[in-house]
């Protein structure tokens, strides 16, 4: 499943898709105020985006562009940030994630919470993207997930 | 949505989980269950429920296959037989029952976007009149998931960061070298070596390889501590599997 594919057309077509793939990701990510869409499925395909090299390509650009530990640390991240626009409004007095009842000058409370949305969208998107980056590598026996070094004579095996 | 396609599409999303319960080859079953989601997917699209299809386009026909296929790989090809062919005797009385019971209950069930629906009627009227004063959005959906209720999708955020999380800690191990203890060559023998066996030791494997966490583990000792012809011979299931 890992590796580098045989076929010269699946690994150019793969290595062409990428960047467009994670591009609509994005799109996804952010158009999920005015269309369908949102962090959930936004996050789904940046993760696919990131897959893609890994069965295609050689296992160096792969996880040159994508290593493993960024699984893990972008779903972290996600979380975190999710967790501070959650807590951010107990700070100036609103309720738990009440994005509204930050006061920003020259902005309405609508606009304060639609940028809270596209917050939370976007943390909801990086902690999808990690995680499910993250059960792949486990369940493809990918290296050093929990920073853990394996020598390298296995890691080649491995990796073919 | 048209009535006729309606129904062909769940015809064929119930021959599709039919085949995918049947297929002894697990790749042939996984291959259904992306039919099947694919097909769940345009008839959310055909309810207007464009979000929820979106998502299960992406995540039931992309990428839960994909990972399904990884755990595949990772682990062996072959549906098992059941220990017991007369456990069917009780499990299809027992489904019987249960779809007698889900199809009386639909009857119940208010019409396809009847305004009068209990679910019409609560909060929800608020959330879609207000969504766009209140947050400049106009997808409700969008401002539902993460602003009204946002704490759901938080929770939801967590549940799925926890169960990566879980599922690397069970799957990464340190490589012990005498992890031995014959389940990994159980995997692809006991299926003719223990064919006379008591039923107890065929039930104990079945289980094993259900707890999802002992048969790559074992697999991946003997792969990684084995001659690379073990590698190879994942290889080639790798080039199948495309």
């Amino acid at each position: 499943m890992l590796g580098t594919y045989p076929s010269v057309v699946v690994r150019v077509v793969g290595a062409i898709l990428v960047p467009f793939m994670l591009l609509f990701g994005v799109y996804i990510i952010a158009h999920g105020h005015y269309g369908p869409g949102g962090g959930f499925a936004g996050g789904v395909f940046l993760a696919v985006g990131a897959i893609l090299p890994r069965m295609t390509l050689s296992p160096e650009l792969a996880y040159r562009i994508f290593p493993t530990w960024v699984g893990p640390l972008v779903g972290g991240l996600g979380m975190m940030l999710f967790l501070l626009v959650a807590v951010a409004p107990l700070l100036v007095g609103g309720a738990f994630l009440d994005y509204g009842a930050i006061e920003v000058a020259g902005m309405a409370a609508s606009r304060v919470r639609y940028l809270g949305i596209l917050l939370v969208e976007i943390a909801v998107g990086l902690a999808v993207f990690g995680a499910l980056l993250l059960i792949f590598d486990v369940l493809t026996d990918a290296e050093d997930v929990a920073g853990e070094l394996t020598p390298a004579a296995n890691r080649e095996e491995v990796r073919r | 949505m048209i009535e006729a396609l309606d129904i062909a599409l769940f015809l064929v999303l119930i021959v599709a989980a039919v085949l995918a319960l049947v297929a002894k080859d697990l790749l042939t079953a996984v291959g259904m269950l992306t039919a099947y989601s694919l097909f769940v997917s345009l008839l959310f699209a055909g309810v207007s429920a464009v979000d929820v299809s979106l998502v299960e386009a992406a995540l039931g026909a992309g990428i839960t296959g994909l990972l399904l296929i990884a755990a595949i790989l990772a682990t062996t090809r072959r549906s098992e037989p059941r220990p017991d062919p007369r456990r069917r005797y009780v499990v299809l009385p027992l489904v019987g029952l249960f779809l007698a019971l889900m199809l009386y209950a639909a009857t119940g069930l208010p019409d396809r976007g009847d305004p009068d629906a209990p679910a019409q009627l609560g909060v929800s009227q608020v959330f879609i009149s207000q969504s766009l004063e209140d947050t400049e959005t106009p997808n409700v959906v969008t401002s539902l998931l993460a602003d009204y209720r946002s704490q759901d999708t938080l929770g939801e955020t967590l549940v799925i960061l926890t169960a990566a999380l879980s599922a690397a800690m069970v799957l990464v191990r340190r490589r012990d070298k005498d992890d031995h203890d014959g389940h990994g060559a159980g995997d692809t023998g006991h299926g003719d070596d223990h064919g006379a066996a008591a039923d107890d030791s065929t039930t104990g494997n079945t289980a094993e390889q259900a707890a999802d966490d002992g048969a790559p583990v074992a697999d991946r000792t003997t792969r990684t501590s084995s001659t690379p012809t073990a590698g190879d011979g994942a290889h080639t299931g790798g080039g199948e599997a495309r």
